[in-house]
């Protein structure tokens, strides 16, 4: 009895560890990790239990972190050495993770997919001196953003084409309360740092002016159409057309008639005004004296150049990103769920192909050439920081626009200095 | 299998013993504390982005800190009204509070009521007095509108965003202090206060000659406790005014968020660490000053 046992448990086993070294030679977890949400990223994660299932022992993980600690979490999870495979990342982090070597640079097969599949300017926004980093994921492209209905009440049927008609109009719409707050603005920012910034930046394209230098290494902070740009926001602030408590959150509550947003909010507007949003939602090329447009920017798909699974994890982003018989591909799918666009061109002629009058007004922005890419430079993320805190001064009338701008020219160029 | 006798009688000597009970202490102050503040002190002398190797400045992280830096005096000057602030205004209301509910009945359910706040998760309390500040439609400011009062921008206006903080902050900390002023109270004797009066003391007389000089061990503690806590706080801003630097214009951006804005947004490992080195210094001071005056005081009373 005692001998039968002992000889089941070992077959047990040894089956057990026949199984265990089978499983060692192809398991593979692959990990990726974007900022976007379980519910944003569904259609994604029904594309990694297809992968899996079409290649037995490969396990695909979703890590998702927040927008804003993203880059920390990279950070910390390399030290700790628990790196993810496959990252999702914002493109102006790429020239510090690119310098750092955090970053696998894609395969010859992988670079003539991209080069095929995307257009210049998407492929522009995965490119660092040259250099291509990843696949383009998510398009984010600015344009005013109006409130039909608060136009139509002013007597206002068309939006603004230059700031001096949007001042006008953003005026008459402005209504305080009995305290003399705001209770609807006829203009509204943002309280962070991307949502004071990027305008500012798409408004510079417009009036012809990028904010960097090609090579990114000065500024155009200083230049007479920037300081204007600044002068003429700060400008709705003391006349009280907008202020720091009437915000971009509060368009979705009828609060707010004109700002400069991305096309990603599509999903939180259609949300908040139901089947109101086409009636009320307008989208417009941002008011300007000067030649016209706006800016762009990305998200790129990237492999960590330390992974064990850079062949499987490469093989998996073609996957996620090849359009699907008829269809759009894995992130394209996901995209268009969060009303964004997508960087594959298949993608996004298909999303124009069904898209709505929302989607086409920015698609146009793209496809007339108008929208830039907002330039990858160096420690990027400081220095929109560093610009928004004197914008901030201007705004609150503490400095001259001249004054601001100046100063965060000097500090900015001594960050751009560092740059190898 | 015989023990070793030179190994049994040096384990079991008096001059080893000690040491192995306090091993696991010593070990995890060794990982835990010195380790990091050594090489803090090493990063505060390079500059290190975390992913390359740290390349050695000298003290030009400290040198920047002091000369170049246009944020970094202003958020220390800010920390320090925060701090300040939190005790000017929360030190004597807690110990007003603490004296009147040594009075009435029912002591236990106010001192519960007053705790409360404590141990509300913090983002709670954030989005609570967001909607309670709110400049437009915010509770304080529909309550002021009714008697005709202007509605400030308790959140939105640069001159207000740290005063807003500093009475958010007295609100959550009033409980503790409280606590800690009513056991303070308890431990004193009536019969002092009982023959002050006899000698025709009043009641302010009572308070200010007689139960603030024995209260003042606690007083010292809840103060300087509260002064080093208050020098390095920030989590109540991040919720107070989500998104922003620090609320408007930076207004109520302290040292310990402007430290974590370097290292973890900037990737200024270096400089941060610079900048952890400066508070640590001043809140080393504030220790000495409170072990100071706490001898002092303890003896005294």
């Amino acid at each position: 009895m005692t001998r039968r046992l002992t000889g089941l448990l070992g077959a047990c086993s040894a089956l057990g560890l026949m199984a265990s070294d089978a499983g060692a030679q192809e398991a593979r977890t692959i990990q990726v990790a974007t900022h976007y949400t379980e519910e944003q990223a569904a259609p994604l994660l029904a594309c990694f239990d297809a992968y899996e299932a079409e290649h037995p022992g490969v396990t695909v993980e979703h890590q998702q972190t927040a927008y804003g600690d993203f880059l920390q979490t990279i950070l910390t999870s390399r030290v700790g050495g628990t790196a993810p495979d496959i990252y999702n990342v914002y493109s102006v982090w790429v020239p510090q993770l690119a310098a750092a070597g955090v970053l696998e640079p894609p395969p010859a097969d992988v670079a003539e997919f991209i080069a095929e599949g995307y257009s210049p300017a998407t492929v522009g926004a995965a490119t660092i001196g040259g250099q291509l980093w990843g696949i383009p994921t998510e398009l984010s492209i600015y344009a005013l953003v109006y409130n039909r209905k608060l136009l139509e009440e002013a007597g206002y049927s068309e939006p603004p084409k230059t700031w001096a008609e949007l001042r006008e109009i953003a005026q008459k719409i402005t209504r305080t309360n009995d305290q003399g707050n705001i209770d609807v603005g006829g203009y509204a920012y943002g309280t962070s740092v991307a949502e004071g910034v990027h305008p500012f930046y798409a408004q510079m394209f417009a009036a012809g002016v990028p904010p960097f230098a090609e090579d990114g290494r000065s500024t155009n902070l200083t230049s007479p159409e920037a300081i204007q740009i600044l002068s003429d926001q700060a400008a709705l602030f003391a006349d009280g057309i907008t202020s720091n408590a009437i915000v971009v959150d509060n368009f979705a509550s009828n609060a707010v008639a004109m700002q400069i947003s991305a096309n990603w909010n599509k999903q939180g507007w259609q949300e908040a005004f139901g089947d109101q949003f086409a009636d009320t939602v307008g989208i417009a090329p941002i008011p300007t004296d000067g030649p016209g447009g706006t800016m762009l920017y990305s998200f790129l798909w990237a492999v960590d150049a330390t992974s064990d699974a850079k062949e499987e994890s490469w093989d998996l982003l073609r996957f996620l990103n090849t359009p699907r018989e008829g269809g759009l591909s894995c992130t394209g799918e996901m995209m268009q769920g969060m009303g964004s666009l997508a960087g594959n061109s298949a993608d996004l002629e298909l999303m124009t192909a069904n898209a709505d009058e929302f989607d086409r007004a920015y698609v146009e922005e793209v496809t007339s050439g108008r929208a830039v890419t907002q330039p990858n430079i160096w420690q990027a993320a400081e220095a929109d920081r560093i610009l928004r805190g004197y914008i901030d001064q201007a705004w609150a009338g503490t400095m001259t626009a001249e004054e601001a701008l100046t100063q965060a020219d000097a500090e900015i160029q001594a960050v751009l200095d560092e740059q190898p | 299998m015989r023990r070793s006798p030179v190994l049994s009688s040096w384990v079991n000597s008096q001059k080893v013993v000690p040491w192995l009970f306090l091993s696991p202490v010593i070990v995890f102050a060794l990982v835990f504390f010195v380790l990091p503040v050594g090489f803090a002190a090493y990063v505060s002398l390079t500059t290190w982005d975390s992913l390359t190797p740290p390349r050695w400045v000298g003290l030009k992280n400290y040198q920047y800190l002091f000369a170049t830096d246009p944020l970094f005096l202003k958020t220390l000057r800010q920390t320090l009204t925060f701090a300040a602030g939190t005790l000017a205004i929360g030190v004597p209301l807690a110990l007003l509070i603490a004296m009147a509910f040594s009075r009435v009945p029912y002591k236990g359910a106010w001192r519960v009521a007053y705790t409360l706040p404590m141990v509300t998760n913090i983002v709670a309390v954030g989005f609570i007095f967001w909607f309670v500040f709110r400049q437009t439609d915010g509770l304080l400011n529909r309550v002021l509108g009714l008697f005709g009062l202007p509605g400030p921008g308790w959140l939105t206006d640069p001159s207000l965003a740290m005063l807003s903080s500093i009475l958010v902050y007295v609100w959550m900390e009033l409980g503790r202090n409280m606590l800690l002023f009513a056991a303070g109270l308890g431990s004193i004797e009536e019969g002092y206060a009982e023959a002050a009066r006899l000698d025709g003391a009043s009641e302010w007389q009572v308070f200010r000659h007689v139960t603030l000089p024995l209260l003042r061990p606690t007083l010292l503690f809840v103060v300087i406790t509260g002064f080093i806590s208050g020098m390095s706080y920030f989590t109540l801003m991040l919720v107070l005014f989500p998104g922003t630097q620090g609320g408007p214009s930076r207004a109520a951006l302290t040292t310990g968020q402007y430290m974590y804005q370097m290292a973890f947004e900037d990737l200024r490992m270096g400089r941060a660490s610079a900048v952890a080195y400066v508070l640590f210094a001043l809140v080393l001071a504030a220790s000495l000053v409170q072990l100071r005056l706490l001898r002092r005081g303890g003896v005294e009373a």
